[in-house]
């Protein structure tokens, strides 16, 4: 009997998204098939990639970075920068300096950076809170008002304020709103059903179902995007066929292999390069179980991963 | 596994305001009646017009294109034993929901239907009964292996032909009801797709003890690997037995608001 190869792809599909506007618009999901299985149909939007900043500038950057953004006063100017490195779709600006443990800047002082971020560059944009709950019911609701029009993607709304949030964001102002759970599968389908009860159009959700830098628990990243997947186009469900972003920049970074210096780590050799690896396997693996979208820090590390997607899509 | 699949069977002649709304080509009624099975979580939607001898090709016709731009083209089993009325039927009927189904063939005066839903890439409920209800498994085997044959002979898919036990009722046949069970595990290890009139158990028990046999009985079903049931589907209890099954067989993930959706 002939060997005829079944084709994997599904009747479901992930849905379609289109971040920003105009000619810089980027437009993620769409497939059905696995990751990368061009072979069972095509991948019409390949994976985006973004660079981010935060609302600490320069400083806050590690010292590797900051060569890439020689010359930048302002927020806003490594913002004109950063969108014009190669391999950049989008530019995501992180309010980290609004957490209350730590600088506690002020909703004011934050959105008015949001707004020169945003008046500076016309990439699709993506605003990331504080990761405090309260603060982020806050200023993201803000960040959707100044950033009507631009269709920017809200980062994102947890299980605890996902009312002001999808309310702000995904019915106000229509933006884009992202939805959070921290690598529980259970989680991630519940938010999107509480939030499209809420009343906003699932189509305008893309999910952030947790991520961890490869390495420190990074399998259960995995197993939740897999079962992420594994719903949303074998078994057709509706409540999980938003596309995933990960923001991948916040979690490497932090870890011990991106951190130690070369003194304290002779045998590790160079930080840079450990940073930016840290940065690139973690992005790897999670466009490989299913992100459609990553956020990182290191312009090497996006352009490495941006040749990667054009080789694979 | 996929989620197990509901037939709403409330768009029936043998309910008088169906049968008066389908004989005076009265939309409000069935539309009515096919919102409420729709938003209470039915997939698929049972359109029985009965023989309508005659009329049948034009009614059925009828009732498939109001169904089906009124919700989305909704997925629709085409129940009548009119053979000119099915194939009228599908002739307008759009697939991007679903196959039809016709519904339905048996191993006896009716096993023509499998050519007819093969003819017409339609799914068919395979009734697995000849002349009267089969005395055992043995029979039953026999009649599914039988329509199995003619479904694969006519080119269809295995998974095509959804097999029906026959759903015994409890009130004179309570010592058949293991050996209906048996039947769908039979029907499961082969890979075969099954379905049935699952509320036949209750017949002629008091009206608010019918959801409670109903709910156990698909339960039971479920774990046996029943895949379909036409039922009535704003009977509560029993779609939330049937979502609650889902979860425990891994067909549907969980979520906490998993019976609101």
């Amino acid at each position: 009997m002939p060997f005829t190869a079944k084709s994997g792809k599904f009747n479901a599909k992930i849905n379609t998204v289109v971040v920003g506007t105009g000619d810089k618009a980027i437009t993620i999901g769409g497939e059905n098939v696995l990751p990368f299985y061009t072979f069972d149909d095509a991948i019409e939007n390949a994976p985006k990639v973004g660079i981010e900043i935060t609302d600490g500038g320069l400083a806050a950057e590690p010292e590797c970075i900051q060569k890439f953004y020689e010359g930048c006063t302002t927020v806003a100017d490594m913002a004109k920068k950063a969108a014009t490195f190669e391999g950049v779709d989008f530019l995501s600006i992180r309010l980290e300096g609004g957490d209350p443990n730590g600088e506690n800047k002020s909703t004011e002082e934050l959105i008015q950076l949001v707004q020169e971020v945003a008046d500076a560059v016309d990439v699709p944009l993506v605003v990331c809170g504080c990761k405090n709950v309260e603060k982020d019911a806050e200023l993201l609701d803000k960040a959707a008002s100044v950033l009507a029009g631009r269709n920017a993607m809200i980062l994102a709304a947890k299980e605890e304020n996902y009312k002001t949030i999808g309310a702000s964001a995904g019915l106000a102002y229509k933006q884009i709103v992202g939805a959070e759970s921290a690598v529980d599968i259970n989680l991630a389908k519940q938010l999107n059903v509480l939030l499209t009860q809420l009343g906003v159009d699932g189509k305008s959700v893309v999910m952030n179902v947790g991520s961890a830098a490869a390495g420190y628990g990074f399998e259960y990243v995995v197993s939740t995007m897999d079962r992420v997947k594994a719903a949303a186009l074998q078994q057709g469900d509706a409540t999980l066929q938003m596309p995933i972003i990960t923001p991948v920049a916040s979690e490497t970074w932090s870890v011990k292999e991106a951190i130690s210096t070369e003194e304290d780590s002779p045998e590790w050799g160079s930080q840079e390069e450990r940073g930016i690896d840290m940065e690139i396997e973690t992005a790897a693996a999670v466009l490989a179980s299913g992100s459609n979208a990553v956020i990182l820090r290191h312009p090497e590390s996006v352009k490495t991963i941006k040749n990667l997607i054009s080789a694979l899509v | 596994m996929a989620k197990f699949v509901t037939i709403g069977e409330r768009l029936s002649t043998t309910a008088p305001a169906v049968n008066k709304a389908f004989l005076e080509r009265d939309p409000e009624p069935i539309l009515k009646r096919a919102k409420q099975q729709l938003d209470a979580g039915a997939v698929y939607l049972d359109v029985n017009i009965g023989p309508a001898e005659g009329y049948g090709p034009d009614l059925m016709k009828w009732a498939v294109q109001l169904l089906q731009s009124e919700f989305d083209n909704v997925p629709l089993a085409l129940d009548t034993s009119n053979k000119a009325a099915i194939e009228a039927g599908i002739s307008v009927y759009n697939r991007s929901k679903g196959k039809p189904i016709v519904n339905s063939a048996d191993a006896a005066g009716r096993i023509e239907n499998i050519d007819l839903a093969a003819a017409n890439d339609a799914i068919v409920i395979a009734l697995c009964n000849g002349e009267g209800i089969a005395k055992d498994n043995d029979e039953r085997m026999g009649y599914c292996q039988m329509l199995l044959e003619r479904g694969l002979e006519h080119g269809m898919e295995p998974t095509d032909l959804w097999f029906d036990p026959l759903f015994l009722v409890v009130k004179g046949m309570q010592d058949k009801q293991m050996e209906v069970l048996e039947c769908i595990k039979m029907f499961a290890d082969m890979g075969l797709n099954s379905t049935g009139g699952l509320s036949n158990n209750s017949n002629g028990m008091p009206k608010h003890i019918r959801p409670i046999m109903d709910s156990a009985l698909v339960a039971m079903a479920m774990m046996q690997g029943l895949t379909s049931a036409i039922v009535n589907p704003n009977d509560l209890r029993l779609m939330e037995t049937i979502k609650s099954c889902d979860v425990f067989k891994n067909n549907t993930l969980y979520a906490d608001s998993y019976l609101e959706i």
